[in-house]
């Protein structure tokens, strides 16, 4: 029993690069090896997904690109889902970006949901205004007069002579906004500065970690539900019936946990025996 | 400071003021915010009420902040390896107040490393936060009688992109192997790709943001966590100042009245919903 | 000593009062100040500011490959980065049907050549390094040390299995039996008796097993047991309330520190 416990003592020292070896492995294989397990949507999402299906035909949706390439894994799948369920439903999609990045990511899930899937027109069916310097200042000056705020879009056309912005002068002109968010600025100056004062219902999806920060507000109901990282969206993706790449994470995320798990809980075999050692010396 | 007699007379004619205008019928005020507006005066007045209460010579019991002890102590550290301390102030502008927070720590920060003779090393990812740095830095070392101690350069830029500058101050700490790391200010997800290479290079890790997705981060790696509030009290804790000090009081005063409004609040709420009273108070506290 | 204290107090204080109080005050003009210009000044200063930040870079780094410093290598990747970006975005379009401005984000640009094959995988590699770095500060850090890192410990691992697909895919009778595993080596550490562990480790998967049979093993009953459930319950419940208490504590302190900046109480931000 001794040798069994100097070994896993031994082994609990170990350099962490193994560590990182091991995780990286992990992640990988299932990459190349798809274990397709099934996915169960939560509440929050299902609530995100009913609040874009209560939306009657040919809403003003206004979705805010704030996140980079860093966060791209996670919150590009969701981006992408909206879209696509938007899209399918019939919708008007503006896209504004608060995140310098968020332009091209927002130009990146444009062309391929609405260009190249549903072969959409632009101005007619979408319309991305960009992105505009000043944070909270960009959504309070969108609350009062959008116009004021942008007098071209992102390819330069003048916001007056685009089809899609005709009666579109503030945020109250718009149904449903949603805030796909990394970070700051984010989802909750959307809240603070225009869903709550105007009233326009919102939904996000946002990175895992600031799930913590934005779950208040979706308990008292200020923010619609919430896809929480790469499993909402692949929660999402499965309840659009369009699986993409947050489902094909999910199986390398799930091995990733696990072993985290298991290294837990391997550490603490190693604590208590090293305890268990000082105690009897 | 103001004396009794002026601040009361200040403060009386205020609220003759406000309160003439408001029987003139309050032009321009919008009253579905004067609810808001009246908790703002109370707090602010609980505030004032104590800062003037410490500085006239009130004892103020501060509990012991264990990661405000330890900076010292790693400042020590640092000297006794001949190592310097590296100080990150966040990775947002002077815009938020856990950034200004930040700069004043590194004030009380700098006058340690200035009496003992240690380096100090400010990566920054902000231009104007490298000047407000730069003037705290020199202040604190002119005050110690250290000027010649001082060096532009000790607090530079990196670049604004969080994770670029998250790969900058890694680099320093591994090529410079600071033993003594210091990460004071507001954080994003670059929170624990710092203290995790602090980790590795064994130095000692003091951490203090009111970011609150990140503090779980920073416990976890750091040996010492200022957490929310603790990073606010920081300043007051090492200058022991009387009116920092008296402002902590009243904020402490400040959370017992919103903790007691909370459970009247909820209180008068199960009776409305009981049909006990007609009133709902959560019509007046929401903000319009 | 006037332009070092007094001005850039009075400048805080009149700007902070200005924008604390006119929030309040129904009137086009100050509500503009308020939610546009006030916050839009600082931007404009601030975006100005970026030239002290960049020459101090050049000056530093510069400096750094000047003296053949200690890694004066590195210096000259961010050298060469810094002119790169300033050729992609004020010199060489690389794309003549496009304007300048929008030449940023439009196809077959340097700019975007630049965003797409260097700065995207640069990014999302330093992300991804918070996938190793969380395992080995897992791995360190969460220890059954007392009843909180206990708390702590398992509510971790239920939240992270519970997350994730394969937490849906374990079913609650697997928990359950785990569990009866756990008390049994617990009670073996606690009593040291044979009798007693065999005892209640045979009690626990009778128990179990019965209450299984009876039921027909449906995969997330008993709820209680079940991962995502319990997962669900942990992350609306305790963490929640947690988390908000903290949001309230934080909000207060920022209210309190801004009312020290704004009154002058607190001067330490441009020297003492």
């Amino acid at each position: 029993m001794d040798k069994i416990f100097d070994f896993i003592l031994r082994v609990g020292t170990i350099d962490r690069r193994w560590i990182f070896l091991i995780i990286g492995l992990a992640v990988l294989l299932p990459l190349f090896f798809p274990l397709g397990l099934p996915i169960r949507a939560t509440i929050a999402t299902q609530k995100v997904y009913d609040a874009v299906e209560a939306l009657e035909e040919n809403s003003k949706v206004l979705i805010s690109f704030e996140y980079g390439p860093s966060t791209k894994p996670e919150i590009h799948p969701m981006a992408i889902g909206l879209l696509k369920h938007l899209f399918t439903n019939g919708h008007k999609v503006y896209v504004t970006c608060l995140w310098p990045d968020g332009q091209f990511m927002a130009d990146d899930a444009l062309e391929e949901v609405a260009e190249e899937e549903f072969n959409l027109t632009y101005g007619e069916d979408y319309v991305i205004l960009g992105f505009r310097p000043g944070n909270e200042a960009v959504v309070k000056g969108m609350v009062s007069n959008i116009r004021k705020l942008y007098t071209t879009d992102a390819r330069g056309t003048l916001v007056d002579d685009i089809p899609l912005m005709k009666n579109i002068n503030k945020v109250a002109d718009f149904d449903f906004i949603f805030s796909a968010s990394a970070g700051y600025p984010g989802t909750i100056e959307w809240v603070q500065y225009a869903s709550d004062p105007t009233g326009v219902p919102l939904s996000t999806g946002t990175t895992s970690i600031m799930v913590n920060d934005i779950m208040p507000m979706v308990n008292s109901g200020q923010v619609k539900g919430i896809l929480a990282g790469m499993p909402g969206a692949a929660e999402y993706e499965a309840l659009i019936g369009s699986p993409g790449i947050g489902t094909s994470g999910m199986d390398a995320q799930s091995i990733a946990h696990l072993v985290i798990v298991l290294f837990i809980v391997f550490g603490n075999i190693t604590y208590f025996i090293e305890v268990q050692r000082s105690k009897k010396y | 400071m103001l004396k009794d007699k002026e601040f009361w007379l200040v403060a009386g004619g205020l609220s003759l003021a406000f309160i003439l205008y408001w029987l003139l019928g309050h032009p321009l005020l919008n009253e579905e915010r004067i609810v808001m507006l009246l908790v703002i005066v109370i707090m602010s007045a609980n505030l004032i009420y104590y800062t003037r209460f410490a500085k006239k010579g009130g004892e103020i019991f501060l509990r012991e902040i264990p990661g405000l002890k330890a900076v010292e102590e790693a400042v020590g550290r640092s000297t006794e390896m001949g190592k310097s301390v590296l100080y990150v102030p966040g990775i947002m502008d002077m815009d938020q107040v856990e950034t200004v927070a930040g700069v004043i720590i590194l004030g009380h920060v700098s006058k340690m490393t200035s009496r003992y003779e240690t380096s100090l090393n400010v990566p920054v990812s902000r231009s104007i936060v490298m000047k407000a740095a730069r003037e705290t830095v020199r202040e604190a070392y002119t005050m110690e009688g250290r000027p010649d101690l001082f060096q532009d350069d000790m607090v530079h830029y990196l670049t604004d992109d969080q994770f670029a500058y998250a790969a900058g101050v890694n680099g320093i700490m591994v090529r410079e192997k600071p033993a003594a790391c210091l990460y004071m200010g507001k954080f994003f997800a670059e929170s624990l790709i710092l203290a995790e290479t602090g980790n590795s290079i064994g130095a000692i890790q003091i951490a203090g943001t009111a970011s609150q997705s990140q503090i779980p981060f920073f416990v976890t790696a750091c040996d010492y966590t200022l957490i929310g509030e603790e990073f606010f009290a920081a300043s007051a804790y090492l200058s022991q100042s009387p009116e920092l000090m008296g402002g902590l009081k009243g904020q402490d005063m400040m959370k017992a009245g919103v903790t007691a409004a909370i459970i009247l609040s909820l209180f008068m709420r199960v009776l409305f919903d009981l049909g006990l009273i007609k009133w709902n108070i959560i019509s007046i506290l929401t903000v319009q | 000593m006037l332009w070092k204290r007094q001005i850039p107090i009075l400048i805080a204080t009149v700007v902070g009062l200005s924008t604390l109080f006119g929030w309040f005050i129904d009137h086009p003009t100050i509500e503009s100040f308020v939610n546009d210009d006030a916050t839009q000044w600082y931007d404009i200063l601030a975006s100005f500011a970026i030239f002290l930040g960049a020459l101090n870079l050049m000056k530093l780094q510069g400096k750094k490959v000047l003296k053949q410093q200690s890694g004066w290598q590195y210096s000259l990747f961010a050298i060469g980065g810094f002119l790169f970006a300033i050729v992609a975005g004020f010199i060489y379009k690389g794309n003549d049907a496009v304007d300048w401005g929008v030449h940023v984000t439009s196809k077959g640009t340097l700019f975007k050549w630049m965003f797409e094959y260097i700065f995207t995988p640069l990014s999302a590699t330093m992300f991804a390094l918070l996938a190793f770095f969380v395992a080995s500060a897992s791995y360190r850090a969460f220890r059954v040390r007392n009843l909180e890192a206990t708390l702590l410990l398992v509510s971790g691992i239920i939240i992270m299995v519970g997350r994730v697909p394969l937490g849906s895919s374990i079913s609650s009778w697997f928990i359950m039996y785990l569990l009866v595993l756990i008390a049994s080596i617990t009670v073996n550490i606690k009593f040291k008796d044979k009798k007693i562990t065999f005892g209640t480790l045979l009690s626990g998967v009778l128990i179990v097993t019965i209450w299984g049979s009876l039921l027909g093993w449906p995969p997330d009953q008993p709820g209680l047991f079940y991962l995502p459930v319990l997962q669900d319950w942990i992350y609306n419940n305790p963490n929640v309330a947690g988390a908000r208490a903290i949001m309230i504590g934080i909000g207060l302190g920022i209210f309190a520190t801004s009312i020290r900046y704004i009154l002058g109480v607190e001067k330490s931000y441009i020297g003492e």
